[in-house]
Parts: structure tokens; C-alpha cells; sequence
């Protein structure tokens, strides 16, 4: 029996009235405006603590400024945890914990600099707590580039989405039917499919030149088939269109292999180096408690 | 690894019986005595209501008709539930009654609520209801039933109750020799509005979808037949209730029900054709119309027409429009209302209230036709929709690709909520930069719902949810063949029918279950795809005017 349908209300629309650059980059201007404002306190308290006293790690204000990093680092971890506990979503919108992630990190590297007064530590282990959280966070703004890089250069690039973890499967697939075609194929279709096509049917291909932006995918091949074809008979030419369509999607393929993987494989440079820069800040708090 | 026998016992045995029966979909069905199907044409012609057919169209109905003998008391279905069976009563009696739902009767079904302004921009609002076709009806809200929870707000979704019988709560009505029943509700992928129990031991002759389509088809005299029982049990009170004739004389509208046509369309019949004569006005009882218009050499589609919507407006208000502004041709199968020009031009002349309700749908439809001009992907977006099911959807999983980094936070939300298992998969169409997800649309007829032998696929009382019950589910893959749209897959549980398991041919086998996305009707948080999204680039949308907002923006942005 139909009764009132629950809302699924369409979350975080892209705002008509801003710029695409601002939409882009800018999912929330809240956010945006609360870190702003974030900074701003933290840069005049700065500026106050230095005009009025002096600044050390060790300081009160050294301290408030080490202890508030502190609390925003490892406050910055519960977006792993969000994303490890997906099942209980009494917690929240991964949204607001990847808006935290991003704005807090970046605050936590600011509060750290205030926190060594923009100066590099002496002491081999907050040297290297420096050191990696400049790496952390600056890996992290990385990411964040890339992620908004990435997804515009796929949507206004390739024609299909392509699941990444289903390629090689897919690869396999059009190698498959790319062989099948060739071989009812005449000597010129198959001789041509031996030596142009089926090298780069055979896997999926890293290809750098996609971070450029995504050419139609076929490069000078389509030359090549457009020359070929004229040669060939009515018949043989479907056969060509056929070979040409699967070597646009293995293009396609191709591109999504590459800036896919580079979506994925960024979080190797974040996320090992930030675990590792966490183990270090307890270790870091241990040492000023107990010394 | 075996199923838990007290769970399968508790499953099959509630369903051993009804399994036999695929004629039902009600799930706790006892008292089926004996079943024949595929009745050859000299059996079936034992029957006064087949009898004027010849043997070869009987032939051809045959594997969609069977033959039951029920016992006294025996539920043959419930209110609210879908069947793709009408039943025809050879002997006995069968008692009809409004069971829990005192609102389904009451809900008008023709609805100028349904056509709303068109914003010639989109709204801004966050989730607010700005709809550029239609400005669908708002059911009263009811309490959720899964598990004591408050159930969401209400959103925008066209609510239309059917009805077989206008019967009042706690009243009865009884049929006997010769009736049939369930024809209205099948033939119209409407949910039934009454419980049927069988008052004594009854023979039926329970005739499937398909049948009753062919019999509309092939035989004027049953088309007749079924449209007068409509008028009969539904019509004039559907005309009533609905405010483009509320206030009207009802002794009027009992006359116009007599009056009026019922249309049966199939997918590709032309309804209206542009510039021809306007000789009615229709009301949209089911399926989905395409409306075109000329634009140079070529058509456009302008927008669509569906259930509760009305077609003729424009025409009829407007003086010096000589013939229909545009052509309308039927999407599948769709029945409609005709009222004839001159009935109609006397409702206009004796009732204000009428011509008001009217006014305004007019207006939207020409906003409608202005907006589509103005916005050249506009028809392109109706023909995607309507090719790709999306008008029927009333939430649809929408992907952002331009925002998505493909970290598939989505998809493992969704299984991490539903025991490892996810309930869609982040493929499917795409149009501009949106994928749309193969996740269930939740459709507004949904078809899976249609022959479950067991009754584990269902609404779940949480508005247009659908979803599958794992316990009762047989794994028979019915709902998986019928779903239009990919969004049904069946999933091996890695477990065993044990030996205590009914029907007999299940022991031993491997379980499979039916899996597919219920929403998570049972959060209070919403889905889990959006929920988990971190871009915030996974949206539900409730319609196609919701995906208009979103391409519009996408649009302005370039």
C-alpha cells in the first residue's frame, strides 16, 4: 500500500549562481568562510604573541598552540575512522568528516608552525614531526588537487565509465572479441590488426599523456583506419569499424586505468606518512610529559 | 554451510503451499485445494467467458490462465498488494473488504495538482520541490512500520490510488458466478485497493497479464466488458474525488462516467496528432505519453504525460486553436479517459471551478512547451528519460562524474550496511556528467513486484519502497528477469537448502537470494551511498525534475 515516501533529498548541489572554478573548488563556502575566519584568529594571536612576548614550543601560548595541532591531527583521523565504519551511520555524512579532513589538516600545519614559531626544530624527532607533517599535509593538498583535477579531465574526456577494479576483465573482453573479428577478417585487416591493434589490446596501458587531457582516444590510428579502409570491400570495412570502435574503448579504458590509478595511488604518499607522523606526535607528547 | 532450519522452515513452510501457486502474490496464502494450468481451448471454452473466442486464440492464452479450486476462507490477496492476475468466478463466492488502509479509496487519482509551473530557472533551494513538469500530489503522512522508527518527510511523489471497488472501511462486498475481479489493479499495474477472501469454496479462473491484454486487444466485447465494470466499481468516484471536478454536480459526473471512452494504448499508438481536430480531453489513468511537437523538419519531444496528468487543456481553453499543439504517442502500454469535446465544453460552461483547475494546467503546459524551445537538451533529457525508464523512478542514484574520484566509498557503504553484500553497482547510463547508477528506481509500477511466488519482493509501507525479503525469497530470480533496468541481481548466499525445505525441488540446492537496493528504508540517516559519499557527488533524485535542476546548473557552470 503506498504511503508517503521518504525524502532522499539531493545533497550539496553545485550552486547556479557561482562560477564553476568556485563550485569546483569551494563545495562549501561555510566551510570555506569558518577556516578563513580560523586562520585569520590564529594569524593576529600570532601576531599579538609576537609583538607582546616571545614565542617557543615551550611557552603558554607555545604550548596552546602545540596542544590545539595536536587536537585537530588527530582530529583529522576520524575521517579514516568514518570510512571504516560506514555501517553506523548514526556518525554522520562521510562529507562533513572529509570537509573537517581537508580544513582541519590544513589549520593543524598552520597552529604547528605557530607551535615551533615558524622556525625548524632542532631535535632530531621534532625535526622529522616537522618534516612530516609539511609532508602529510602538503601531500594531502596534493590529493586534493588531483581529485578535482582527475574527475573533469574522465567526465569531459572518455565516453564510458569504467570500473577500476573490472579492467582488466573488461581488457580481456575486447581482446577477446578484437581476436574473433580479425579472424574472419581478409590478410590486410588481420595483418593490420596483428601489428597496430592487438598490442594495445593485450593490456591496460599506463599513459602519462592522459594528465594532459584525453585526446579522442585514437591518436593517429584513425588515420590509419581511414586509409584502410578505402581499400578494402564493403564487407571487410565493417569489419574495421568494428576493430576501430573496440580500440576507442580500450583508449577509453586506458585513460581510466591511468588517472584512476593515480587517484589511488596518492594516498601511498598520504596516508602511510601520516600514520607514521601520528605514531611520532604521541611519541613527541610522551617525551614532553614525562621530561 | 546450511541455512538456519528454523529460519528456512519458517519460510517455506509458510510458503509451501502458495508456491504451487504462481497465480498470487500474497504471501501467506493457505487453501489452494487443486490447480490445473494450461487448460487446453475445449476446457476453457466450458466457461462462459470464453466461449464467443475461437480455439486459436484460446491456444494462445492458454499458458497464461490456470484453473483453481480454493477453499472457504482462503486469502487470495491483500490490499495494497500487486498482481498481474485478474480472477474470474466459475463457482462460489468471494468476499471483498478494505482490510487496513481506510486511505486508498479516498485518494484522487486524477490530479491537475499533478501539473505545476514550470521555473524557467531552476530552484536553488536545497531539495526543495521545484519541479519543471509537475508538481506532484502530497500523500498524508503515515507512521513508519519497519521496526518502530520515524520514517523521513513526505517528498514529492505522485500518490494515486487505484480501486476496484469503491467500498467504504469495514464494508463488504460479495461477487459470485460470473464476476470478475483483480482486472483493474493488473491491467493497470495498480496496487489492489481490497483483501479478497473466498466467502465459500470457490473455482476461479485466474487469467494472467498477458491474457487479459490479448483478450482487450482481440476482443471488442471483453474490452467492453471491463471498461463497464470500471465505470461501474471505480470511475465515477475517481471523478468525484478529483479536484478538477470537485464541486461539480455529482449526479453530472455519474453521467459523464457513462459518457466517457476508456483507451487502451500500446507502446507507439498516436493519441493526439499535431493539428489535427480537437475532439477530447484525457486523463491519463496509467502508463506513460510522449508529447512532441514540429520543429522544422523534425520532432521534439516536449515532455511527457503519466499517470493522474491530463492532455487537452490548452486546446480546449484557448480560442483560435484549431487542432491539437502536439502529438502524443503512448510509451507502453497506457489507458486513458477520454471525455468527449462537447461533454467537456459543458463542464466548462456550467463550472467555474473547471475552467480554473484547467487555466492553470494550460499555462504550465505552455511554459512547459517554452522552456523545451528554450532549452535545446530538453527533449533530448525527455527521450533519455523515458527510453531509460528514468520517468518511472522515484529515487534514482545520480553520480556526479565531474565531482566523483571513483573512490567507491558508495559501493562499500552500501555493502558494509547490508552484511558485506552491496545492493547496486556504480555503472550504468550516462547523460552529460551524470551516471546513472544501476540501483533500483523504485519504480512507480514496478514490475518485479509482479509474480513473486512468494511475495518476498514487496512495497514496504515506506513510501514507494521496494525491497526483498531474504526469509521468504526462494531465489526463483522472477523479479531479476522482469526489472527493466538491471537493478535486480541474484546472489549466491553460499548456503544450502536444507532438507526440511518446501518446495521439495529446493532441498540441497544452493540459496540464492534476490538483492537489490531497499533504500535503507530502516535508517533514520538515509542511504548509505549518499551517506558515505565524501564528494558529495552521489545524490537520490525523486524525478526527472530533480535531474533537470542538477543538469541545468551542471550546464550554467560551463
Amino acid at each position: 500500500m503506498k504511503t508517503a515516501v521518504q525524502k532522499t533529498a539531493i545533497y550539496q548541489k553545485k550552486r547556479p549562481g557561482a562560477s564553476r572554478w568556485a563550485n569546483k573548488w569551494i563545495q562549501s563556502p561555510q566551510w570555506f568562510l569558518g577556516f578563513g575566519i580560523a586562520v585569520a584568529v590564529c594569524l593576529v594571536v600570532f601576531v599579538l604573541n609576537v609583538v607582546f612576548g616571545r614565542v617557543h614550543p615551550g611557552s603558554t601560548w607555545g604550548l596552546g598552540y602545540g596542544i590545539a595541532a595536536a587536537v585537530l591531527f588527530v582530529g583529522v583521523f576520524f575521517y579514516g575512522v568514518k570510512r571504516r565504519t560506514m555501517k553506523v551511520r548514526a556518525l554522520g555524512r562521510a562529507w562533513y568528516y572529509l570537509q573537517f579532513h581537508v580544513y582541519g589538516g590544513t589549520l593543524f600545519l598552520l597552529l604547528m608552525l605557530m607551535h615551533v614559531g615558524f622556525q625548524v626544530p632542532h631535535g632530531v624527532l621534532t625535526w622529522w614531526l616537522w618534516a612530516l607533517s609539511l609532508w602529510v599535509v602538503g601531500s594531502g593538498l596534493f590529493g586534493i588537487v588531483l581529485q578535482k583535477w582527475i574527475p573533469t579531465l574522465l567526465a569531459g574526456g572518455v565516453r564510458t565509465e569504467v570500473n577500476y577494479d573490472r579492467i582488466p576483465e573488461l581488457v580481456a573482453d575486447l581482446q577477446k572479441r578484437g581476436d574473433a573479428v580479425a579472424e574472419s577478417a581478409d590478410f590486410a585487416v588481420q595483418d593490420f590488426y596483428r601489428k597496430q591493434i592487438a598490442p594495445a589490446l593485450a593490456a591496460p596501458q599506463f599513459r602519462p599523456i592522459y594528465f594532459l587531457g584525453i585526446p579522442s582516444g585514437m591518436g593517429g590510428k584513425a588515420k590509419l583506419f581511414a586509409s584502410l579502409r578505402e581499400m578494402q570491400p564493403a564487407e571487410e570495412r565493417i569489419k574495421l569499424d568494428e576493430l576501430e570502435e573496440l580500440y576507442a574503448a580500450k583508449m577509453d579504458i586506458d585513460a581510466h586505468f591511468t588517472l584512476q590509478r593515480a587517484l589511488r595511488g596518492w594516498l601511498y604518499l598520504h596516508v602511510p606518512v601520516s600514520v607514521i607522523a601520528l605514531a611520532l606526535l604521541g611519541f613527541h607528547i610522551f617525551a614532553v610529559l614525562y621530561y | 554451510m546450511s541455512v538456519d532450519a528454523a529460519d528456512s522452515s519458517a519460510t517455506v513452510l509458510q510458503q509451501q503451499r502458495l508456491y504451487e501457486d504462481r497465480w498470487s502474490a500474497y504471501g501467506a496464502n493457505a487453501g489452494l485445494l487443486h490447480l490445473s494450468s494450461k487448460p487446453s481451448a475445449s476446457e476453457l471454452k466450458r466457461f462462459d467467458l470464453f466461449k464467443p473466442y475461437d480455439d486459436q486464440l484460446l491456444d494462445q492464452l492458454s499458458p497464461d490462465i490456470s484453473i483453481a479450486k480454493w477453499e472457504k476462507g482462503a486469502i487470495l490477496f491483500e490490499e495494497g498488494s500487486y498482481l498481474d492476475v485478474a480472477f474470474y468466478i466459475v463457482e462460489g463466492t468471494v468476499s471483498l473488504f478494505l482490510d487496513k488502509h481506510a486511505t486508498s479509496a479516498s485518494q484522487p487519482i486524477f490530479d491537475t495538482k499533478l501539473v505545476e509551473a514550470v521555473a524557467s530557472e531552476p530552484s536553488q533551494g536545497d531539495g526543495a520541490a521545484q519541479t519543471a513538469f509537475v508538481q506532484p500530489y502530497q500523500p498524508p503522512k503515515e507512521k513508519k512500520e519497519a521496526k518502530g522508527k520515524k520514517k523521513g518527510d513526505g517528498a514529492n511523489i505522485t500518490y494515486l490510488a487505484s480501486m476496484d471497488f469503491d467500498l467504504a472501511h469495514g464494508e463488504e462486498h460479495q461477487l459470485g458466478r460470473g464476476d470478475i475481479f483483480g482486472e483493474i489493479g493488473a491491467l493497470n499495474g495498480w496496487p489492489q485497493s481490497v483483501t479478497a477472501r473466498t466467502a465459500t469454496d470457490c473455482t476461479l479462473v485466474q487469467i494472467r497479464l498477458p491474457a487479459l491484454q490479448k483478450l482487450k486487444l482481440r476482443s471488442s466485447d471483453f474490452k467492453e466488458w471491463v471498461d463497464k465494470l470500471y465505470r461501474e466499481r471505480t470511475l465515477s468516484q475517481q471523478l468525484k474525488t478529483t479536484p478538477l471536478f470537485r464541486g461539480t454536480d455529482d449526479r453530472f459526473v455519474e453521467q459523464l462516467a457513462n459518457r466517457v471512452e476508456l483507451i487502451s494504448c500500446s507502446p507507439g499508438d498516436v493519441v493526439t496528432e499535431e493539428g489535427a481536430a480537437v475532439d477530447a480531453f484525457y486523463l491519463v489513468r496509467s502508463g506513460f505519453l510522449r508529447v512532441s511537437q514540429k520543429v522544422g523538419d523534425g520532432e521534439v519531444a516536449v515532455t511527457y504525460l503519466r499517470k493522474g496528468m491530463t492532455l487537452g487543456e490548452v486546446e480546449l481553453l484557448i480560442d483560435g486553436l484549431d487542432g491539437w499543439q502536439t502529438t502524443v504517442t503512448s510509451v507502453g502500454f497506457t489507458e486513458l479517459v477520454r471525455i468527449p469535446r462537447a461533454d467537456f465544453e459543458s463542464i466548462l460552461r456550467d463550472d467555474p471551478a473547471v475552467r480554473q483547475h484547467l487555466w492553470a494546467a494550460a499555462i504550465n503546459r505552455i511554459k512547459e512547451t517554452g522552456y523545451t524551445k528554450q532549452n535545446p537538451e530538453q527533449p533530448d533529457l525527455i527521450e533519455f528519460s523515458l527510453a531509460k525508464g528514468l520517468v518511472q523512478g522515484n529515487s534514482i542514484l545520480v553520480i556526479d562524474l565531474d565531482v566523483c574520484t571513483r573512490c567507491d566509498d558508495c559501493v562499500r557503504g552500501c555493502a558494509s550496511t547490508h552484511d558485506g553484500r552491496p545492493r547496486f553497482v556504480r555503472e550504468g547510463d550516462r547523460y552529460d556528467n551524470f551516471l546513472i547508477a544501476r540501483s533500483c528506481y523504485h519504480c512507480e509500477d514496478p514490475v518485479c513486484l509482479i509474480g513473486c511466488p512468494t511475495g518476498a519482493i514487496r512495497r514496504t509501507n515506506v513510501g514507494e519502497v521496494v525491497a526483498v525479503d531474504d526469509n521468504i525469497c526462494i531465489g526463483c530470480g522472477n523479479c531479476a528477469n522482469k526489472c527493466p533496468y538491471d537493478a535486480i541481481v541474484m546472489h549466491d548466499t553460499e548456503e544450502v537448502w536444507p532438507d526440511t525445505a518446501l518446495p521439495e525441488f529446493l532441498r540441497g540446492r544452493d540459496r540464492r537470494v534476490a538483492s537489490k537496493c531497499d533504500l535503507c528504508y530502516e535508517s533514520d540517516a538515509g542511504p548509505a551511498c549518499v551517506n558515505n559519499c565524501p564528494h558529495a557527488c552521489a545524490f537520490r533524485i525523486n524525478s526527472i525534475e530533480d535531474f533537470q535542476q542538477l543538469q541545468a546548473v551542471d550546464h550554467a557552470q560551463r
